[in-house]
């Protein structure tokens, strides 16, 4: 029988199971618009469009090296850092002795945004989000012994990009540890921060000309090191679909080999050393097909710019696994999302891992946490038998087809970018973050009204509260920790020496010379990151965003189940009573940057009939109470993520109270962890919702609070 | 109108009045406290002798309560506005919130405040325009704390579209404001339309004035370069700014040729990087396109300027012509008679759209004018008919 008549007789049979269900209804069309079919045949692969080849030679499809996990598995790379240095020492440590293969330094969001410890605008986050780094002495700290000449290290580090690898590199050479000797990772994809992920300083063309320092000093003078980790990570996190997740971090990779290449660079010079960094979330087999996609089709881009070597044409990648997929509620069930999401990065292909704590929406990993998500690694690797065979799922109908739908779907989307004229461009018009921010309503539109499921959040939902212990940070005591250290750095080195090194970047800012370079004897000789960011500040200026915003889109993914009519009900009864729709000041405080839930909520609020002001990114508190109190809100909804609530909270509310304006009431959300709401409470605060808040249940709680 | 609000405005005594009807001024005074209802006879007279503008209604319907404050409100409003004198943020942004609601209770509070107010001669009142985008919102930025540098209070009303389907809005500008909006010499207050833009730009005046009592001297004016809201907009502004960007014809922009004939300044924005070539283009077209600009004030024409608000670059210039037109008008007096002729035009819009508004929220739902409707529709009766005797409604209104 011929191949159509067996598919026929299928046909056939699943209708008969299916009794008066229709085939046609068990299509699924997943969030990227692909049309996923209930079965997949050999026919399939008849219609793929990409080349599958095999592993460690072009187009790599299969993986960038020959021999895959059966030479090697994959570096097991926890992401991790928080409070001083010496307690992510002691941590690293600890990870070390326990299967940890390689580092990953998570820095606090002061030095992120390139200010030292003592600055004002930081009171709230120094220590709190991941390790304070101020200048060299704490490097020092931060390694203490811990061989770089052995150890890869891989540092998450955008903005403040050049003080902080300038220390980094000046730390090695203190230990022992020449440049051209450290291996590792420094991330210095600023694209993505414009985007996403928010820790920019500079104005994006100053910030590009930075990312192109380094990968040219490091193409030169660090040989082991890659000079960029090319992130479609946050853009996931912040609610792209895999497509967009592909799309924009491939498109963002051309911008970076093109103004390599503007320097003067050869392409074989840099690109091996160019990696990536996905997300892995719970769409198994798309997570699968992304990551053979993204190794195809960045093959054929590096090609176009004629490399010599293959190696350039390889692309290398870390993934983590995602932290949106976890919850707050029932939290003991992100172990098992782990578990698949680890799984499918694996079967995918990654260089390294890193997985997530169960505890993650709530705050930062205990060592008890910690130790769980290495060992899902562990056991994969050493339990299962998965690392004894190169690429298991190649050639599998449904992955190879979904793995040419992938790459149909994303290059539109790279095309759409090249018409405007690159990724830098198309970041100054905001299409890729209006496009992830549409991705992101409508996913939340899609769970409030219980078309995806999240078991635990809104369905199966527990009875009973579960008790869990977390790290909390005393960010009080940090703070007091670094600048006392800070203050000691500034009476014991040479100021005059210090001052002279000031001049030089700022004239390097001004001229074309590397500012890596001079950044690291400026490091050597106790210059802070702050003051190596604030010499560049005064050359390039402090950018900050125009917060653009999407509408409609909440309202037209959400499924009325009765609560829109419920609240809109509510509203016209509002309007009558106080002439005016519910007013409510959305507020980021601080330096966290974490803006998904914050425009979400905005968008979604507008959508349903509130009036919503949105304020800018990085606000003080009494920022924020100016701008409540000039556009006369009703209620401002703080959004808070990196743990600055207990000291921001407490301000916001003292400034309204200064002026006079404490019928102004406020709203929290965020990551809250449920052992400080009383102290929220106590303070006046309204409400806190916490992760998985249903947004038309909260409109309707806050409706009736005012 | 009130038989007391008649004889206060055209300084009739009670005595004069009561003798040309003929009657006591004692049953007078009955009369106008409300204590006796006047028979058919006298209700004739009155009517005839106040032209039309007293009649039977004035008598017989309660006044609407919105009209008349209690005492505590009153207080309070004039407490109101002795702290917006001295400057309290905090107040002012009430106010503007009473000016804009739509509370019949909050009307007459803004009613009374906007009686207290005095008149502002000395302010500058900006009105920008522009398509979405332009950099309205940038140029204010911009613009705005080099004014603060120079020693004025700034203001900003900017007016954001909301979306008709939900009502709700996002206002967003001052995220584009970033340093104006946390310098204390600054005010910004975005508003959301309410899909009415006529609406709102009435509300924007009385704003202007709170604002103006607040010490703030140099006021503008956002709002979009589409729909009606432009020319209102302009009715309340002493200089009106169109911002362009560098590109030809005004189709692509989507900006109405009319718009650009009301500009004393065109601004081409975004004169930098790789669009200032095209931006220069763009500003000899309209420099030659005489046609296009206009004449409407009597003693100084429009100028066109380059500008990069995100480069700071043709801001002085601006300024220099901006105090040039304020100079010249305010030597010459158009300044000021502008602003009167534009109070007129308030009346006549704030009429306007008192009788849409009572059309929309009243009329519309009286049941004998849904009857009305019902039969024309039936074709028992004819549009004609039909209207003038729902007209007539309007004209018994009273409330
Ligand atoms: C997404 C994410 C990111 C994205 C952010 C993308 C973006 N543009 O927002 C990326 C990958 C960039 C990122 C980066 C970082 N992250 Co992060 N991130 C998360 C994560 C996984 C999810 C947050 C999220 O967006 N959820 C989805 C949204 C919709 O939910 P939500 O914000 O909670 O909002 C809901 C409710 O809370 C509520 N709500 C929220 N706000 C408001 C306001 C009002 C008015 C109302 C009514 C309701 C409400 O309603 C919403 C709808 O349900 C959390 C962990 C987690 N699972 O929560 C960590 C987490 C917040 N991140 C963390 C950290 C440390 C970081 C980094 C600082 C790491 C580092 N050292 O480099 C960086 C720096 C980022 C920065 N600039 O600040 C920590 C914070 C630790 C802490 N609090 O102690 C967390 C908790 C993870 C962890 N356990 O370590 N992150
Ligand atoms: N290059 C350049 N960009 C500018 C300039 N002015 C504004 N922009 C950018 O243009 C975008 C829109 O600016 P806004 O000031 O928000 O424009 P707007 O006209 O107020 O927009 P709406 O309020 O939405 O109608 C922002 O991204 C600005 O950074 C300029 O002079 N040059
Ligand atoms: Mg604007």
């Amino acid at each position: 029988m011929d191949r159509k008549n067996i598919y026929k007789g299928w046909e056939e049979q699943a209708s008969k199971e299916l009794r008066d269900k229709n085939l046609k209804d068990h299509f699924w069309e997943t969030p990227e618009g692909i049309k996923v079919k209930p079965l997949y045949t050999e026919d399939d692969l008849q219609k793929i469009n990409h080349e599958i080849g095999l592993p460690g030679l072009p187009p790599y499809t299969r993986g960038p090296r020959a021999t895959m996990y059966t030479n090697r598995p994959w570096t097991i790379r926890q992401y991790a850092g928080f409070s001083t240095a010496e307690e992510s020492n002691k941590f690293y440590k600890e990870g070390l002795k326990n299967g940890v293969m390689g580092l990953s330094v998570a820095f606090d969001l002061a030095t992120h945004r390139g200010y030292d410890s003592d600055h004002p605008r930081v009171v709230a986050d120094v220590g709190n989000a991941g390790v304070a780094i101020d200048s060299i002495e704490d490097m020092n700290l931060l390694f203490d012994g811990i061989p770089l000449d052995q150890m890869s290290v891989s540092m998450t580090m955008n903005g403040a990009v050049i003080p902080v690898l300038a220390s980094f590199i000046a730390s090695g050479e203190e230990q022992g540890c020449p440049r051209e000797k450290l291996t590792g990772t420094i991330q210095n994809d600023i694209l993505k921060e414009f985007m996403v992920r928010n820790t920019f300083i500079f104005p994006p063309k100053p910030s590009m000309r930075i990312v192109a320092d380094i990968i040219e000093y490091t193409s030169k003078k660090m040989p082991k090191f890659n000079s960029i980790s090319i992130s479609g990570y946050h853009m996931q996190e912040a609610g792209a679909n895999q497509v967009q997740e592909l799309a924009y971090t491939l498109a963002d990779g051309k911008e970076y080999i093109k103004s390599a290449l503007e320097r003067g660079l050869n392409i074989d010079e840099f690109a091996p050393r160019l990696s990536f960094f996905w997300s892995i979330g719970m769409n198994f087999f798309m997570e699968i097909a992304k990551m053979r996609a993204a190794r195809y089709m960045w093959s054929k881009i590096v090609k176009e710019f004629k490399p010599k070597n293959d190696r350039s044409l390889a692309l290398r990648t870390h993934c983590q696994t995602s932290g949106v997929s976890l919850m707050e509620q029932d939290a003991y069930n992100n172990i098992v999302r782990t578990t698949i999401e680890a799984m499918a990065a694996v079967m995918g292909g990654t260089q390294s891992l890193h997985t997530n704590s169960f505890d993650e929406a709530l705050a930062l990993p205990t060592k008890f946490s910690a130790r769980i998500a290495r060992n899902t690694q562990l056991i994969i690797s050493e339990e299962t038998g998965i690392c004894n065979v190169i690429d298991p799922m190649a050639g599998s109908y449904y992955v190879e087809s979904l793995t040419s739908s992938i790459v149909e779907e994303s290059q539109k989307l790279i095309s759409e970018i090249d018409e405007v004229g690159g990724m830098v461009k198309a970041i100054e018009m905001g299409i890729p973050k209006m496009r992830i921010e549409e991705s992101s309503a409508k996913r939340q539109a899609r769970v409030d009204s219980n078309e995806e499921t999240i078991v635990g959040v809104n369905k199966y939902k527990p009875t009973e509260k579960q008790e869990i212990n977390i790290l909390s940070i005393d960010n009080v005591e940090v703070r007091k920790r670094q600048v006392s250290r800070l203050q000691k750095l500034k009476n014991s080195r040479d100021n005059k020496i210090v001052e002279s090194f000031i001049e030089k970047i700022k004239n390097a800012a001004s001229s074309d010379e590397n500012l890596l370079e001079i950044c690291i004897e400026a490091s050597k000789n106790r210059c802070t990151v702050g003051e190596m960011t604030s010499a560049m500040e005064s050359v390039f200026g402090r950018h900050n965003l125009s917060t653009k915003t999407i509408s409609g889109v909440y309202k037209n993914t959400v499924k009325n189940d009765g609560k829109i009519d419920i609240i809109d009900n509510e509203l016209n009864k509002f309007v009558n009573k106080k002439g005016r729709r519910p007013r409510m000041l959305v507020v980021k405080m601080g330096q966290d940057g974490h803006d998904r839930g914050a425009k979400l909520i905005a968008t979604a609020f507008s959508d349903l009939g509130f009036d919503v002001d949105i304020g800018p990114l990085f606000q003080t508190p009494e920022e924020a109470a100016k701008q409540a109190i000039e556009n006369d809100a009703h209620v401002i909804g703080v959004s808070t993520l990196a743990a600055g609530h207990k000291t921001l909270v407490p301000l916001l509310m003292e400034s309204l109270k200064n002026n006079e304006a404490s019928y102004i009431k406020v709203i929290c959300g965020g990551v809250i962890p449920p052992d400080d709401h009383p102290f929220l409470y106590d303070l006046g605060v309204s409400k806190v919702f916490g992760p998985g808040t249903n947004i038309q249940e909260a409109a309707i709680e806050i409706i009736n609070l005012l | 109108m009130k038989l007391k609000s008649y004889l206060k405005l055209f300084k009739i005594s009670n005595i004069d009045f009561s003798k040309e009807i003929g009657i006591s001024s004692v049953s007078l005074s009955r009369y106008i406290s409300g204590e006796r209802l006047p028979e058919k006879k006298i209700l004739n007279k009155i009517f005839k002798l106040t032209n039309g503008s007293v009649d039977a209604n004035d008598f017989f319907l309660s006044s609407s309560p919105s009209r008349d404050l209690s005492e505590i409100h009153k207080k309070e409003i004039k407490k109101m506005v002795l702290n917006i004198r001295g400057g309290k943020l905090k107040d002012l942004a009430k106010a503007i919130t009473l000016v804009e609601s739509s509370l019949k209770l909050h009307n007459a509070q803004a009613d009374f405040l906007l009686s207290k107010l005095k008149q502002n001669k000395n302010s500058l009142r900006v009105g920008i325009t522009g398509v979405p985008g332009v950099g309205k919102s940038t140029f204010i930025e911009t613009f705005g704390m080099s004014l603060i540098d120079l020693g004025f209070k700034v203001a900003v009303l900017a007016i954001d579209p909301s979306s008709k389907r939900t009502g709700g809005s996002i206002l967003g500008d001052k995220t584009r404001m970033m340093k104006l909006s946390v310098n204390k010499n600054a005010f910004i207050r975005p508003s959301p339309s309410q899909g009415n833009l006529g609406g709102v730009a009435k509300k924007t005046s009385e704003s202007i004035r709170c604002l103006e009592e607040a010490g703030f001297n140099i006021i503008f004016i956002e709002t979009m370069g589409v729909g009606q809201a432009e020319t209102t907009v302009y009715d309340m502004v002493d200089i009106f700014l169109v911002l362009l960007l560098p590109s030809g014809g005004d189709e692509l922009q989507g900006i109405k040729k009319g718009i650009i004939e009301m500009a004393d300044v065109i601004i081409i924005n975004k004169a930098d990087g790789n669009l200032k070539n095209t931006a220069e283009i763009t500003m000899l077209e309209y420099k030659n396109a005489q046609n296009m600009i206009s004449n409407i004030r009597e003693d100084i024409s429009p100028e066109v300027f380059l500008c990069s608000s995100t480069e700071s670059i043709g801001i002085t210039k601006i300024w220099n012509f901006i105090k040039k037109f304020e100079k010249i008008r305010r030597d010459s007096g158009s300044f000021y008679k502008t602003r009167i002729q534009q109070q007129t035009k308030a009346i006549w819009r704030n009429i306007l759209l008192q009788s849409q508004d009572y059309i929309e929220n009243n009329l519309k739902y009286n049941d004998s004018v849904k009857k009305i409707i019902k039969d024309v529709e039936k074709n028992n009766f004819d549009v004609n008919n039909a209207s003038k005797i729902i007209f007539d409604f309007i004209l018994k209104r009273n409330t």
